[in-house]
């Protein structure tokens, strides 16, 4: 990623953060009340600048770095608004604790007779549950979901408190400014109105719950890599009765006509369910994301895969010869497991580039330590990384100890929840 | 890690709001009334005479107030509080928004700028 785009996303979320803050910036206030003011203002843009980066949109994601880093960040400022809005109130309290203990209880009570406080208190705590639902990863998808948007509503109630405030100009913008974005993200991203329509053309099981499904554009198709991503959304067919929840899948061939096919690993409810694709199922399709192995420079390389993360690299491999040697380690729990195996070994004899390491470790993440090669062995190499979180955690940790620098280690982990 | 954070922060928020909920359980208030005994008597034309965002005072509830330090302060535009300086301005504190008054806080806040009785015409 070249270095001006990789500070376009700083640089939005601190304009998102700086532009109401130096407005609103209090002149002659005593420091606690300044302080929560401040801190108020602060929150106001971090949730202004998560709200921009769930939105879901190929140009966007190109200019901020990848929706994966989007992603990430929509997080951190989510997380980093809540902590300071929860200090807002408390600050206010500490201002009139000054005054008497009683005037810091009564400044914040949501007893009192004051909608400003009342609509405060309930923003606050919809943002509350809307964030411990959404550290509940146990839930199934479809739920986590829904409860995630009771953060969308949570922003909106937040900015009506600051209208109720009578603070006119800024708030409104900022409470259109959020409105605008979460419509945004409803209508293009949530109800696919951004999304291309294609039909799955064939379905092939390529190992134990899993599949490699092709895709036919039925109106103009989306352009894309081998290797990049794209969320999918599959709805119903002549027998198949879809989710209709988008995700996240690796482009691991294209063909004429500008179909492409991707692997489906049973991985919740709703993968669990497209083991059972067929022809003919409509499907809707956003992107393409992602230059996970878009930019390789021409030194050797190690490519480790864990389980489906194999995709990724055997779209390269399909998609072209190597120019660089390469190493590729491929991990999965067992050979039943092991999708496009004989695949990868055809192609292995084909490249003399390619040197193929396919290898049945068990269940659970396995002892990485010793699949790794060397320090010697790693010195000069990128290494590229994909599968599990837990399994990449892992791997980049023993790298990074055998002296692999952080710029040399790339890795896709498709955690968009 | 931020899902312990968020944990954690929002555990210490509620034990803090929840100190600050029992203070009435546990603060005393002290020295109140005796200043009461000495206030003055402010009458409507010497209430007049300050009507300016520098020495704004107002009448509310029977006593006067000196608001001046206070208004920048206060939340609402300057245009909605500044009519009032001079003036006796209960009905408008008693309205503030939809008909409700201003909060117990307010009321607490308030007590800290009080200058004197109001004198009412006869």
């Amino acid at each position: 990623m070249n270095r001006l785009r990789f500070l376009w996303l700083p640089i939005v979320v601190s304009f998102l953060v700086g532009a109401p803050v130096f407005w609103a910036f209090p002149e002659g206030l005593r420091f606690w009340r300044a302080t929560a003011i401040v801190l108020g203002w602060v929150g106001c843009g971090l949730l202004l600048a998560s709200l921009l980066l769930m939105v879901r949109e190929v140009r966007l994601a190109i200019w901020l770095g990848g929706l994966e880093r989007m992603t990430l960040w929509h997080h951190r400022s989510g997380v980093a608004a809540y902590l300071l809005l929860l200090l807002h109130p408390l600050t206010l309290a500490a201002d009139g604790w000054q005054e008497s203990p009683l005037l810091a209880w009564q400044v914040i009570s949501p007893f009192s007779a004051n909608w400003p406080v009342w609509v405060g208190w309930g923003a606050l705590l919809l943002l509350m549950l809307g964030l411990s639902t959404t550290f509940a990863r146990h839930l199934p998808y479809g739920s986590w979901r829904w409860l995630h948007g009771l953060l969308g509503i949570g922003v909106i109630v937040g900015f009506v408190h600051v209208l109720l405030l009578g603070i006119s100009m800024a708030a409104l913008l900022a409470t259109l400014a959020a409105v605008l974005l979460l419509v945004w993200r409803l209508i293009r991203v949530d109800a696919g109105c951004a999304a291309k329509p294609y039909i799955v053309n064939s379905v092939h099981p390529v190992a134990q719950s899993m599949v490699e499904i092709s895709l036919r554009p039925l109106a103009t198709p989306i352009v894309a890599r081998a290797g990049q991503f794209i969320m999918v959304a599959f709805f119903h067919g002549p027998h198949y009765r879809g989710c209709g929840e988008y995700h996240p899948f690796t482009i691991c061939a294209t063909g004429p006509g500008a179909e492409f096919s991707i692997g489906i690993k049973a991985l919740g409810d709703c993968t669990q369910q497209m083991q059972r694709l067929e022809a003919g199922v409509a499907a809707r399709v956003q992107g393409p994301f992602g230059e996970f192995l878009a930019e390789r420079p021409a030194t050797p390389q190690i490519w480790v895969a864990g389980g489906i993360g194999i995709t990724p690299f055997l779209a390269i491999l399909r998609s072209e010869p190597l120019s660089q040697p390469t190493r590729l380690l491929y991990l999965f729990r067992s050979t039943a497991d092991a999708a496009f195996l004989d695949e990868l070994q055809a192609l292995a004899e084909r490249d003399a580039h390619l040197i193929l390491e396919a290898l049945p470790t068990g269940a659970g993440i396995p002892n990485v330590e010793k699949l790794l090669p060397a320090s010697d062995l790693l010195s000069g190499k990128e290494c590229y990384l994909c599968g599990p979180p837990a399994l990449i955690e892992s791997l980049s940790r023993v790298l990074k100890d055998r002296g692999v620098g952080e710029q040399n280690i790339h890795f896709e982990s498709f955690d968009f929840r | 890690m931020t899902r312990k954070l968020f944990i954690f922060s929002t555990i210490a928020f509620w034990i803090a709001v929840a100190g600050l909920g029992t203070t009435s359980v546990w603060w005393l208030p002290a020295g109140q009334g005796a200043a009461q005994a000495k206030e003055q008597t402010i009458s409507p034309a010497d209430l007049a005479k300050h009507r300016s965002p520098e020495n704004c005072w107002m009448a509310i509830r029977g006593a006067v107030y000196d608001l001046s330090t206070y208004l920048p302060e206060h939340p609402s535009r300057p245009d909605i509080v500044l009519p009032w300086c001079g003036k006796e301005a209960s009905e408008a504190y008693n309205t503030k928004m939809k008909g409700r008054p201003h909060s117990p806080y307010a009321d607490e806040l308030l007590a800290k700028y009080r200058i004197g009785l109001f004198a009412k015409v006869p």
